[in-house]
């Protein structure tokens, strides 16, 4: 490229040009004209173009599905197959903060410990290593057998699937903390407990927050996949797999449009928090 | 013995992992008295820093006694208390709430504690930053806030490492002056590094002159002037005998890149 010479005395900047509604607004506009135009063919393909008798069976349109979404979370009408919608949601939801919640008491403190102690770091390595390349799937099978079906097969799933980004997350935060802050508070005074405390755990926050992330996604992973296979009565992914057998592919997609919101609305709560705990950094690095 | 401080053949060798090994001080003595103001000066890498972090009881040497007022240095303890030389703030404390720490970790109740750091964060000319973050301050800010944190904690031995680096000229003269008076009046025992031979000669009632590394004690020199001393002493012929004689000192220590081939073990 060649590099312009312009004085900057005799540069004169054009004026800047008066942004029209579209150029302001343009990836809105864009992204939310393309989902309005999908569930617009989505909708009107069977009335225009109709489906064979086969594929009727497979099909929902938008408006069934919000048919079906309305009937179920609004009117709380019964399921076909067993109880309410709510009762399922409030189930799967349990299973996920008590998974979630397992997984953070037993991250954090080990995480802290395995980052500050070498001994501890050099005896435990290998297995985390060993455990965190194989997929979590592959431990079911051997849940289902030492927890049987049920309960506490669905929460070793889902504790299987955070703990380990969290602990992970949080040794490298620890193992990144400031040499030089640590010395500083050591030299006050501190022991050990309140090094972690003082030092360690704000200065691997967005560690722990990242790794908070990624076992929010696997937990809710763990929650449908254990519920696929784990044999409770009630959870989302039970009505998922049953509305799947009977063909209530209208059912299906309310369910999974309640995930994606749940997700959203997840993410943007960790958001929050992340924002409120970041306060003294410069604005440039606050989205870690 | 009746030095107060004192440091007795301390040899402390750095090993870093896959990096060659580097000998940070070697036979290093000092001897200081109660309530003296003693700076150190020498070429940058001699072991300046290091000497301070063993007296603080961050660094345990690999051999030799380090000890204050008759007891041998173990650990940190709240009789000592370091202005650090990167400054060593807390990022997601306040500046009132870093000044604070050390008061905190000795237990003092928030009252008493919010009441004392304030006097110190005025001292040091930082009234109405006490809710600013770290990163929102200057360099000589950070480094004031640093000063506060040392004094609010109330040591008996006070390590400087270069506190005063990172100040324009004329906070320095004003901190120069408060630290003097603050010495003078709490009856502290100060170590004071610096580069700056006129600073170490104006605050000290000794210097040391440090060798290139390894670090040992090359040269004590007591400072004669009387006190309290003035800013018009600084070009008193006394004054500048002082400056030329320690100049003289470590000038032979100084060479340039001469740090990356001696010393290492
Ligand atoms: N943690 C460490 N690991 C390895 N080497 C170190 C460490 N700390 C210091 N050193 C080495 O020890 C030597 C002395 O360092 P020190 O920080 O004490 O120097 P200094 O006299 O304070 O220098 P300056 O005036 O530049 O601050 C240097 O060569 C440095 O590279
Ligand atoms: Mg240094």
């Amino acid at each position: 490229m060649a590099t312009s010479t312009v004085e900057p005395s005799t540069y004169i900047a054009p004026p800047p040009a008066e942004e029209t509604y579209y150029e302001a607004h343009e990836p809105t506009i864009l992204g939310g004209g393309f989902i309005l135009a999908v569930f617009a063919v989505w909708e009107l393909y069977p009335a225009i173009f109709g489906l064979s008798k086969g594929m009727k069976l497979f099909f929902a349109t938008p408006s069934d599905i919000i048919a079906a979404l309305y009937s179920l979370l609004i009117l709380n009408e019964k399921l076909p197959m067993v109880g309410t919608i709510w009762q399922h949601f409030n189930a799967s939801t349990g299973t996920f903060l008590f998974g979630l919640g397992l997984s953070i008491i037993v991250a954090l403190p080990l995480g802290v410990v395995l980052g500050r102690s070498q001994t501890v770091d050099a005896m435990f390595d290998p297995f985390i290593t060993a455990f965190n390349a194989t997929p979590r799937l592959v431990f079911l099978p051997i849940v289902l057998i030492w927890f049987g079906v049920g309960f506490w097969t669905v929460i070793a799933i889902v504790f299987l699937g955070a703990v380990f980004p969290l602990l992970i997350n949080t040794y490298a935060g620890v193992k990144n903390a400031d040499k030089l802050l640590i010395n500083v508070v050591r030299s006050f005074g501190a022991n050990e407990w309140q090094i972690n405390k003082l030092v360690v755990l704000p200065n691997s926050l967005p560690f722990i927050i990242a790794g908070l992330r990624l076992a929010i996604g696997r937990a809710i992973l763990g929650v449908v996949v254990a519920e696929f296979f784990g044999g409770t009565e009630f959870g989302l992914g039970v009505i998922m797999v049953q509305a799947s057998q009977s063909y209530r592919v209208d059912i299906l997609f309310a369910v999974l449009i309640i995930f994606m919101v749940v997700s959203l609305l997840i993410t943007a709560a960790v958001k929050q928090i992340e924002n409120r705990l970041s306060r003294w950094r410069p604005a440039k690095i606050k989205t870690f | 013995m009746s030095s107060y401080i004192s440091a007795e053949n301390i040899n402390l060798t750095f090993r870093p992992k896959n990096r060659e090994a580097v000998t940070a001080l070697s036979e290093f003595n000092i001897d200081i008295e109660q309530g003296q103001f003693v700076s150190i000066v020498g070429p940058s890498g001699c072991g300046k820093s290091t000497f301070l972090n063993v007296l603080l009881g961050l660094i345990p040497p690999n051999t030799g006694v380090m000890s204050v007022n008759g007891r041998t240095v173990t650990g940190p303890g709240t009789d000592r208390a370091m202005v650090f030389q990167e400054f060593g703030l807390l990022p997601w404390r306040t500046v009132a709430h870093n000044v604070e720490l050390g008061l905190e970790l000795q237990g003092v109740a928030k009252g008493p504690r919010r009441e004392t750091c304030q006097g110190f964060i005025k001292m040091v000319g930082l009234t109405g930053f006490e809710n600013h973050y770290p990163h929102e301050l200057s360099g000589g800010m950070k480094q004031r806030v640093g000063l506060a944190r040392a004094l609010a904690s109330d040591p008996d031995v006070l390590l400087m490492d270069e506190p005063f680096a990172a100040l324009d000229a004329q906070t320095r003269d004003i901190m120069q002056a408060e630290l003097l008076r603050i010495w003078h009046e709490a009856k502290k025992t100060v170590l004071f590094v610096t580069h700056q031979i006129e600073e170490a000669v104006y605050l000290s009632d000794h210097v040391i002159v440090m060798t290139k590394r390894p670090g040992r004690t090359k040269k004590l020199v007591p400072i004669d002037l009387p006190r309290p001393r003035d800013y018009e002493m600084r070009v008193s012929p006394r004054f500048n005998e002082l400056k030329l004689e320690i100049w003289n000192e470590l000038k032979d220590e100084l060479s340039v890149g001469g740090d990356e081939d001696s010393g290492h073990a």
